[in-house]
């Protein structure tokens, strides 16, 4: 009780006196709480998409069997005849669009199955009934309509599905599986074939006996291993966005680990008394980090709600992110979930009680005669900027040597080291920075500012501990801004050159969304066109590869040999192109190739229409439109695998001198596909770009403003702290304005230390990023950029709101009553 | 001839913690260019706040102050600052050096913020007319505690005021010291031809005013010229 009220009187009452200055600090902590859970929840959300409605639906199963190009379905027979009492579904998943463009999914389904039942046969000839969720909005007995392909179909609606979990909100339409072949055109095949063992027999007995009975080229796997995979395709991504969540947090650190030094100059003297009046060394450090924990237990509480919050605003940023790169989605329910709840607060009590650490342990190292005695004044020369450069040197030599280190399990673990070394380098090196930065910008601040440059410059010089600290902090976040900044301007430039050497073709027709096929026919009916010189006709099944998803593709080698991309990796183009039509041989897309550890002269195998077939990998090419990573045959070749014509996408070149847009539209009228130019795909895939690193921008955004709050609450506390000398100002002839300029040199000062400094700690993060961290991650090669104009702008942006940030402090200093200050003393 | 300073009927109230506390009660209270004058009496009795008033620093709840023949109530905070800049100069018991600033740098302060030029020139000017010039490039922590009072004096006059207010100059001080201070600031009246208003609880130091002025509950007890 006793050592509470001790507690209370030197801890939280002091808190109290400076609200504005406590709070902001604890609104740093709770932003940076926030978005780390934000990132996670939204993650979560957008990856926990990939377990659909439509695998909802298809309730308990222990293995999955998917074939590419889909498994035939005499193989739903073959397994039925087994003498296993094993539960066998068969599903067609289709999409579709709603009259209003909306997307909808079209599941087949065996409705003799048991549940499905309900939906009986309709009559007079029409197609049979569809059961459909809520969403569709179509009543029973009404009819719903729905787009397949270039065909508007139309069924009965046989019932409302019950609104479940798996429904809710999602647009669904359920036929029976042989409606449903016939609908979307595959006849004769099934998407995947659901297993439910016998009671007692182990997931590998029955894997054993379903194996005897399956064609060569099906995939066999535990039920919901596509989810798996998808979840694990997105791992990589997830941890990025979340390593990018933490540098807020980070930024918070340094903003309690000032916030606990000013508590320790400030009380120094109490901890004097105190300790002479018999506190322990244990209960000072006790006493500050307690102070650490009040922040961060309030910061953290509140940013559980913020974060809950911003998740929602993130969430469609995310899932757009993941639509662009990865594969379709539509973002789950946020779900505000215990361990989510518990790893952002623990990551924000963490983090404040490791800042606070040090503070609180040098406070209680003091002897209790210096404390009352001496004041503040050591404290400032405890300063040791020449030992700490050389730790700095150190962490940047290991952080150096960490990166050259490889992926583990495909994470870029040591990347990650080595770019929290680099901040901690950067940390480390700010004290002497900041000693040699104010020294030496003490000529040019006077000829600029006059006094109050002088003064300010002085003040910062004379108190390097804690300026070093902010300008550590606001530093990290620039340099976070410094990084992505570059990191994405190279992509992005990477990208473009990529785009300019890929996208030959003057048009490009797919379905909308890219998704589906439609009708090779057209494609034929194009070529023939007088204006058009050649077509290559486009294919993409999504497979499985190796436990990851990705795609394998079919193109024309021909056209692409002499119109299309034209940059490999590794293996000779034109022998590779050249090559393709004359045997069963792939090239590989650079993702692909660093996910597989696949290179040109290897075999890879991919199950093939009832058979496995061994695809020889003439070549490896850049390519930065899908993270999954692609195979790509001759269209010939594939079409003798897999039969099936309907294309994915379609390149046209016109004749020299020809525009044959007007004659592919008039063919293209009614059919549910649109055409691009070349310019205006291009145009389309930088937008898909930018809209996918929207929240790397949203986060940098909030480290930087977490790091001005922290400049704004460190310049309140400075004004107090020196509220006599600015007084003294006042008493010898300075105007408040000029006292308010002191302020906003201090903050001009500190925002020019940090610019600096992030500029430099920006660009070694940003080395990492591209040339360590994406790379294990991602597997793009991305050609160093640097983004002037995006540097600069962003550069400018976080000074100006660095000096805005001085502009409250500055009115709080010019507004000290002089006299009362001064009699203070 | 205009009086340096003049208090007309002048009382100072404050509010603490919600009551009313008269600090300075009907002042009247005139003193010459030149003159060097102690303000005495016990702690409370309202010297500091009749220092503030006469320095521009703070105005008065009832009647007028005078700095100059200019009535400070009728001017703005813009215009006494100015005034201040003009013809106040200050000076403190604890000194109130600027720690980060060198001697020279910390005297030719007032200048500085006033925009005037050779503001280093006239500095080291009036660190001469203290003794200290040899000192100019030191830092205030390296100097003895009469050396930084004198630095204080240099201070306050560098910009030529015609006031100069000091508030227990001696009192952090030894007494040779104080006495060396002391005299600095008789120099200070009598050759430069500034008022001088010194608050003082030693009896030593207001012996070596022109007048004394002796203030007891917020009003001039007794005013004896030497």
């Amino acid at each position: 009780m006793g050592w509470g009220l001790i507690l209370w009187r030197v801890l939280l009452r002091p808190l109290r006196r400076e609200p504005a200055r406590a709070g902001l600090t604890v609104l740093a902590v709770a932003l940076g709480v926030a978005v780390t859970l934000a990132i996670d929840l939204a993650g979560e959300a957008a990856a926990g998409s990939f377990r659909s409605s439509v695998e909802t639906l298809a309730g308990e199963a222990d293995f999955e069997i998917t074939a590419i190009g889909g498994v035939p379905e005499e193989t739903v027979g073959a397994l039925a005849r087994l003498p296993l009492d094993l539960r066998v579904r068969a599903r067609i998943e289709a999409a579709g669009f709603a009259p209003d463009g909306g997307f909808v999914n079209i599941l087949g389904a065996d409705f003799l199955e048991g549940a499905d039942e309900a939906a009986a046969p309709a009559e007079g000839g029409m197609r049979r009934g569809a059961l459909v969720s809520a969403a569709m909005g179509v009543a029973a007995a009404g009819e719903v309509r729905v787009r397949v392909g270039e065909r508007t179909l139309a069924w009965p609606v046989a019932g409302v599905l019950p609104a479940t979990a798996a429904t809710r909100g999602v647009r669904l339409v359920l036929l029976d599986i042989a409606d449903a072949q016939e609908s979307v055109g595959r006849l004769g095949f099934v998407d995947r074939i659901l297993i439910r063992g016998p009671r007692g027999m182990s997931p590998e007995q029955l894997e054993e006996a379903l194996r005897g009975s399956l064609p060569d080229g099906v995939l066999l796997q535990p039920a919901g291993a596509s989810t798996e995979e998808n979840r694990k395709m997105l791992r990589a991504f997830r941890w990025n966005l979340r390593i990018l969540s933490y540098i807020a947090l980070i930024v918070g650190g340094f903003l309690i680990y000032n916030t606990i030094s000013v508590s320790v100059v400030r009380r120094r003297a109490d901890i004097g008394i105190l300790r002479a009046l018999g506190a322990g060394r244990a209960f000072v450090l006790g006493v500050f980090l307690a102070e650490a924990l009040a922040i961060a237990l309030v910061g953290s509480a509140a940013g559980v709600g913020l974060g809950r919050l911003l998740a929602e605003g993130s969430v469609a940023m995310i899932a757009g992110t993941v639509n662009a790169l990865y594969v379709g989605s539509r973002p789950g329910a946020i779900v505000l979930t215990g361990p989510a709840v518990w790893l952002a607060a623990s990551g924000g009590v963490v983090v404040a009680l490791v800042a606070a650490w040090a503070p609180a342990r040098e406070a209680a190292g003091v002897a209790p005669a210096d404390a009352m005695g001496r004041g503040r004044k050591e404290y400032r020369e405890r300063l040791r900027a020449g030992r700490l450069f050389g730790w700095s040197a150190a962490l940047a030599a290991a952080a150096f040597a960490l990166a050259r280190l490889g992926p583990v399990d495909g994470k870029p673990f040591f990347g990650y080291g080595a770019a929290l070394l680099a901040v901690a380098a950067g940390a480390l090196a700010a004290p002497g920075l900041t000693r040699w930065g104010v020294r030496a910008a003490q000529a040019a601040a006077v000829q600029l500012a006059g006094i109050e440059g002088l003064l300010a410059l002085r003040s910062l010089g004379a108190t390097t501990r804690r300026t070093s600290v902010l300008v550590a902090a606001l530093a990290t976040a620039v340099a976070m801004m410094a990084s992505v900044g570059i990191m994405v301007g190279s992509f992005r430039e990477t990208m473009i050159v990529w785009l300019g050497d890929q996208l030959k073709a003057d048009y490009f027709l797919a379905r909308p969304g890219r998704s589906g096929t439609f009708d090779a026919a057209l494609a034929d009916r194009i070529a023939g066109l007088p204006e058009v010189a050649a077509v290559d006709r486009f294919r993409m099944y999504p497979i499985s590869f190796r436990g990851l998803p990705s795609v394998l593709a079919s193109g024309e080698s021909r056209v692409v040999l002499t119109s299309g991309m034209t940059r490999f990796l590794d293996g000779d183009r034109e022998d590779a192109l050249d090559a393709l039509p004359s045997c069963d041989c792939v090239i590989a897309s650079e993702p692909f190739a660093t996910k597989h550890g696949v290179r040109a002269g290897q075999t890879v195998e991919l199950p093939l229409a009832g058979r496995m077939v061994r695809l020889r990998v003439l070549g490896v090419f850049y390519d930065y439109g899908n993270e999954r990573g692609m195979l790509v045959m001759d269209r010939g070749r594939m079409l003798r695998h897999l039969p099936d014509t309907a294309l994915t996408s379609l390149a046209i070149y016109a004749k020299p001198g020809s525009d044959p847009r007007a004659a592919i539209e008039r063919l293209l009228a009614g059919a549910e596909v649109l055409l691009a130019s070349n310019a205006e795909l291009r145009r389309g895939a930088v937008t898909v770009f930018d809209r996918t690193f929207a929240i790397t921008y949203a986060l940098e955004l909030v480290a930087i403003l977490v790091a001005v709050m922290g400049v704004a609450g460190a310049l309140l506390a400075l004004v107090i702290d020196r509220r006599r000398e600015l007084g003294l100002l006042r008493f010898l002839g300075a105007s408040r304005g000029q006292v308010r300029k002191v302020i906003l040199c201090e903050a001009g000062m500190i925002g020019l230390l940090a610019n600096g400094a992030g500029l430099v700690l920006g660009v070694a993060l940003a080395l990492l990023l591209v040339f360590v961290i994406n790379k294990q991650s991602f597997g793009w090669t991305i050609q160093f950029h640097w983004p002037v104009a995006a540097l600069v702008s962003g550069l400018t942006v976080v000074y100006a709101a660095t000096v805005a940030a001085a502009i409250y402090p500055g009115r709080v200093a010019a507004r000290l009553n002089p006299i009362e200050v001064m009699h203070e003393e | 001839m205009e009086p340096a300073l003049r208090f007309v009927n002048v009382s100072k109230d404050y509010l603490a913690d919600g009551a009313r506390v008269s600090a300075l009660n009907g002042v009247n209270l005139e003193i010459g260019p030149g003159q060097f004058a102690a303000l005495v009496g016990r702690s409370g009795c309202g010297k500091s706040t009749l220092l503030n008033l006469a320095g521009a620093m703070d105005f008065p709840t009832h009647g007028e102050v005078f700095i100059g023949g200019e009535p400070t109530s009728a001017l703005d905070d813009a215009r006494l600052t100015a005034l201040r800049r003009r013809r106040i100069g200050f000076i403190f018991q604890s000194f109130q050096l600027l720690g980060t600033l060198s001697v020279a740098e910390n005297v030719e302060t007032p200048l500085l913020l006033a925009g005037e030029r050779n503001a280093r020139a006239r500095a080291l000017a009036a660190l001469r007319w203290v003794d200290l010039e040899n000192l100019a490039g030191r830092m205030p922590h390296q100097l003895s505690g009469g050396q930084m009072q004198r630095v204080a004096i240099a201070r306050a006059l560098v910009h030529e005021p015609s006031l100069i207010l000091a508030d227990e100059p001696t009192g952090n001080l030894d007494s040779a010291t104080g006495n060396l201070v002391i005299g600095v600031l008789r120099r200070v009246a009598a050759e430069r031809g500034v008022t001088v208003v010194m608050a003082t609880h030693s009896a030593e130091s207001a012996a070596a005013a022109d007048l004394t002025v002796r203030l007891r509950d917020g009003r001039v007890e007794e005013t004896a010229a030497r």
